[in-house]
């Protein structure tokens, strides 16, 4: 089979899986309360959502309640009379053309990201995306440089005290929850930096690697963000920190950006790398066996060359394939490390969301985006696959 | 490698012939006790289950809500098992003084420092352990007791993270032998839904699941039902693929063939050919989440997501998730005054809790995976 034809292949397989996805959100949402799905789908009105509200704030002289032609609009708008086909239908509709419905200025937050009104939440994740897409790069590079080594040696020294650091470091990453090395990371290296954490006006080495840029002016971050998308529209063309910075030729700013994605990245790696170690070492057992190793020694090629050559190519292999299992839980660690860390990326607006009063628009356009990240992702490893191991495509 | 004490291999199999389920799990033991992770992963596990019964059985400190040593109670009718009431006035007293009452520990009520554990053997004789000053809620001036919350909290943990894992594997257990024995349409149909439920990150999963049923059962047995239920709609499919691929294995036995040769119905088939023989795998991926859900929870709480019906519910995660929460008002308060003391082993004592148990259930199942696959015994 021709590459072309596979990833054509591939490619069109994803559309029943989106709308597969599509469908369980739809029946999670079939059973929000009707103001609920009102208020994530046109954001809050005046009136409110209510079924019934007293007649004197319709304008209608007359005591007790009155029906609520807002609320009788806005679910005749939706649908909600129509069968459940044709409300599935009209869902699946939304979602693929990108119209997810908008924020609610009630919700916790809309009051924390700082801006009043909504806004469709399409808009509101645009501006986030890039940032996470910048940390998930950094951590992908991560992976790939700390996985693939240590992995290969290792193996290479069997039961030597390399391979098990090893195995403690795979077995720590299972069982460290990330809050909480994120934030004993956090403490231990700013206070290691010397000026210790405090907060005197100026700024100290933990802000060195606390919050996105703009740098924060001073540590309470119970102060809220002062105009979450307002700063974001005003100072970032593209939306990527590093390339922002780069674009507006502020290079400290864009090595600032770098800096603090880098203890974040390491904390997001940490546990993919944990499980890519298991699988590399015992490929690179296997492999280290073969004949065509055995050959590569007995020419005279260098040990080192040999490791990294010959046999570790295929720990390239093992990478992308245990990284296309791992990467919907990879994806998942993105809201608390961008919680912990105060980044202001797709996963902190996730945070911020299931605060009271939830947001249930801003919780189904984030879970849907994520998986639709998680899905292409999953297209990419096998497509890189079929490139690294030809094999894979005669199948 | 001769271990004089323990019976071989050989006496154990030949001595007499049990059913060869017994003569299997006699072997995985065999080979698990030679794995010195695994049996310090089933010591720190007895550890813990014994910490479980201890608190199910002679602890009578609540167990829906974390001792608050020296604020108000946020729930009435609590029994308060610790003689310190009126904590301001009785209990607080200066640094190198004696205590005025015996089961006295240095707390202030007024001042938002938190105290640090104490080494003092005097503090100790005194009553229950100082761990019970541990974690402090800054913001609140509520000082929850790390102790309590250990103890209390295991048999919450735990059995959350049984029934949950219980739950995910029979449904995965009844879906993929019915999906890798049946195959065609209906396997394509289940490993399809499979595919897409496995491709939503569990944490939103789990989150979207939560927020949309949240409040729907009022009381602690709802929250703690919808806790379950959630979880176990994430955690099926990874236990139906599982199944599925050991089942494509097993079905093309000979014992199978033989069995539908003599006419058996596929049910009885599937009951007690297929799924018996194809347990293995299901029993290490089990003994794998149990350690993870507790990590997932704690996350989820550390979100901000109020899971449980009170805000200071004994639950491992909780403590870890709270702890690490209040390290800014700390930090803040550390600006102000440079002599406090910052509260690490608010941050140590839960994670370790946490790491032990989820490090020790890795072991474990790490062990069972090597006593289980002949490949892999050494």
């Amino acid at each position: 089979m021709k590459m072309w034809v596979y990833v054509i292949r591939r490619v069109l397989l994803l559309i029943p899986v989106i709308i597969g996805v599509m469908t369980i959100t739809f029946s999670l949402v079939y059973f929000l309360p009707v103001q609920d799905k009102l208020i994530s789908l046109y954001g809050p009105s005046k009136v409110g959502y209510n079924p019934m509200v007293p007649c004197n704030q319709l304008g209608i002289p007359q005591s007790g309640n009155c029906v609520n032609p807002t609320y009788v609009r806005g679910y005749h708008a939706l649908g909600l009379d129509q069968p459940v086909f044709v409300q599935w239908a009209k869902y699946i509709w939304n979602s693929l053309t990108l119209n997810w419905g908008s924020t609610d200025s009630g919700s916790f937050a809309s009051h924390q990201l700082g801006f009043s009104g909504t806004l469709p939440i399409t808009t509101a994740l645009a501006y986030l995306l890039p940032y996470t897409l910048e940390l998930a790069a950094i951590s992908l590079f991560i992976i790939l440089v700390l996985a693939i080594p240590i992995g290969n040696y290792s193996a290479v020294y069997r039961n030597r005290p390399i391979d098990q650091a090893a195995r403690v470091l795979s077995f720590s990453g299972f069982a460290l929850p990330g809050f909480l090395l994120a934030t004993i990371l956090l403490l231990g290296v700013s206070s290691a930096m010397g000026a210790g954490i405090h907060c005197n006006g100026t700024a100290d080495s933990f802000d060195y690697w606390y919050g996105s840029w703009p740098s924060n002016t001073c540590f309470p971050p119970s102060n809220r963000y002062p105009s979450f998308i307002g700063t974001y529209l005003q100072t970032s063309p593209t939306g990527f920190p590093t390339v922002d910075a780069a674009i507006a030729g502020n290079w400290a700013l864009a090595a600032d950006s770098i800096r603090r994605m880098l203890l974040p990245a390491f904390v997001i790696a940490f546990g993919s790398i944990a499980a890519i170690l298991r699988f590399v070492r015992n490929s690179m057992l296997e492999v280290m066996n073969l004949d065509f190793v055995r050959t590569a020694r007995s020419k005279g090629v260098p040990e080192r060359t040999v490791v990294s050559r010959h046999a570790g190519r295929n720990s390239l292999n093992v990478t992308v394939t245990v990284l296309g299992l791992t990467f919907a839980a990879f994806i998942g660690g993105f809201p608390i490390i961008e919680d912990v860390f105060h980044l202001r990326g797709v996963g902190l607006m996730l945070a911020y969301s299931i605060q009271r009063p939830f947001d249930y628009g801003l919780i189904f356009g984030v879970t849907l985006l994520f998986t639709i990240i998680v899905v292409i992702a999953n297209i990419v490893v096998d497509i890189l696959y079929a490139y690294l191991d030809p094999r894979v495509r005669l199948g | 490698m001769a271990a004089s004490s323990a019976p071989t291999y050989k006496a154990l199999t030949e001595k007499r012939r049990p059913s060869p389920r017994i003569a299997q799990m006699r072997r995985t033991w065999y080979f698990l006790s030679r794995n010195v992770l695994a049996l310090i992963g089933i010591g720190i596990l007895v550890f813990f289950a014994g910490v479980t019964l201890y608190g199910v059985f002679f602890d009578h400190s609540s167990s829906t809500e974390l001792q608050d040593y020296c604020g108000t109670y946020l729930g009435g009718g609590l029994e308060n098992t610790f003689p310190t009431p009126g904590c301001t006035t009785v209990c607080t007293y200066g640094e190198g003084m004696a205590p005025p009452a015996p089961n006295c520990y240095v707390v202030d009520y007024h001042e938002p420092t938190p105290i640090a554990p104490t080494l003092n053997v005097a503090h100790l004789a005194g009553g229950p352990l100082p761990l019970g000053s541990f974690t402090l809620d800054l913001s609140g001036s509520h000082s929850y007791s790390i102790y309590q919350g250990f103890v209390k909290g295991a048999q919450w943990t735990l059995l959350v993270a049984t029934v949950i894992v219980v739950a995910g594997a029979g449904i995965g257990l009844l879906l993929g032998s019915v999906a890798g024995y049946k195959g065609g349409l209906v396997d394509e149909v289940i490993m399809r839904v499979t595919d897409i439920f496995l491709s939503i990150p569990a944490l939103l999963l789990v989150l979207v699941i939560l927020a949309v049923a949240a409040g729907s059962i009022p009381g602690l047995w709802g929250r703690i039902s919808i806790l379950i239920g959630g979880f176990t709609v994430t955690w099926w499919p990874i236990y139906t693929r599982i199944v599925r691929g050991q089942v494509l294995v097993t079905r093309e036995q000979k014992y199978v063939e033989a069995s539908r040769a003599a006419g058996a119905k596929t049910m009885r088939i599937l009951g007690r050919h297929i799924i018996p023989n194809s347990m293995y795998p299901v029993f290490v991926q089990m003994s794998l989440d149990v350690g993870a859900i507790p990590l997932l929870i704690a996350a989820i709480i550390f979100l901000g997501f109020q899971i449980f019906p009170t805000p200071n519910f004994p639950d491992w995660g909780v403590m870890a998730a709270q702890a690490v929460n209040q390290i800014p008002s700390a930090l803040v308060y550390c600006q102000v005054d440079s002599s406090c003391i910052f509260p690490w082993w608010q941050l140590v004592i839960p994670g370790l809790i946490l790491f032990c148990f989820a490090i020790s259930v890795n072991f474990v199942s790490d062990g069972l995976r090597d006593a289980l696959d002949p490949r892999l015994r050494r």
